[in-house]
């Protein structure tokens, strides 16, 4: 089973709010800035980093045991 | 007397700088959505994009103040903000308005964001393309150096650009990117 790790850059982050419409279990604002679980399953945090205009999140995938 | 023509080339001037200027920042935005150029930073692609479009509308509100204070066309203020009421080619003239208008509404929703939800957002920034198509329209029909060589150069430039990168977002595949191994 693949697990996403997702890190947000918060200083590249302008809140535009395009991962929360990717993948909105994943993502949420807060003050206006991006804040992501640590870990996801949902492949839909991809769609979300490729979203980002700021190209402020990465995700890394793991294989979980 | 001659009359002065600083003003009349002034408004021909900043009309086709308006144009150049609306045409990058198009090509900014698709550029973003699409990412051909993968090295280039999404961050300064998208202040690029937003910085050419404020630009471009600057550009449009001295091109509509330019005609206004000009005596060639007999151009009103109301002129400027109501499509059709010009005297001087009512419907080029009309249409330009409309596509100004519409920029400055697309522009300002990017404050307006969170209000009307992402979504809905990016639904009327689809709206760009009928921007452009009627800014072409605008100055083909209304400009008075359409029939230039360099003139239509420019317009047939933006438009074969425009229509390329907007072909090749829609063709390209959509961006997943392929996530990093970390064992």
């Amino acid at each position: 089973m693949t697990v996403y790790r997702i890190e947000i850059d918060r200083s590249l982050c302008s809140g535009f709010g395009a991962c929360v419409d990717e993948a909105g279990d994943a993502f949420r604002l807060e003050n206006g800035i991006a804040v992501a679980v640590t870990t996801s399953t949902d492949p839909r945090v991809l769609e979300a980093a490729a979203a980002c205009p700021m190209g402020a999140i990465t995700v890394v995938e793991e294989q979980a045991a | 007397m001659k009359t002065d023509p600083t003003f009349w080339l002034l408004a021909r001037a900043s009309g086709l700088t308006a144009y150049a200027l609306l045409t990058a920042s198009v090509l900014a935005g698709l550029v973003l959505k699409s990412r051909p150029f993968r090295s280039l930073k999404p961050a300064s692609v998208t202040d690029t994009h937003r910085f050419l479009a404020l630009l471009g509308l600057g550009a449009i509100a001295l091109h509509g103040l330019t005609l206004v204070v000009d005596k060639t066309v007999h151009l009103t203020p109301a002129a400027l903000l109501v499509p059709g009421a010009s005297p001087y080619r009512p419907l080029p003239v009309g249409i330009g308005v409309l596509a100004a208008e519409l920029m400055l509404v697309v522009y300002a929703s990017f404050a307006l964001r969170r209000r009307i939800g992402t979504r809905n957002w990016r639904r009327l920034h689809w709206a760009t393309y009928a921007i452009f198509g009627a800014a072409t329209v605008h100055g083909l029909a209304a400009g008075t150096d359409t029939a230039q060589p360099w003139a239509l150069s420019l317009y047939l430039a933006a438009i074969g650009s425009v229509a390329g990168a907007a072909t090749w977002r829609a063709l390209a595949p959509p961006l997943s990117p392929q996530p990093r191994r970390t064992s």
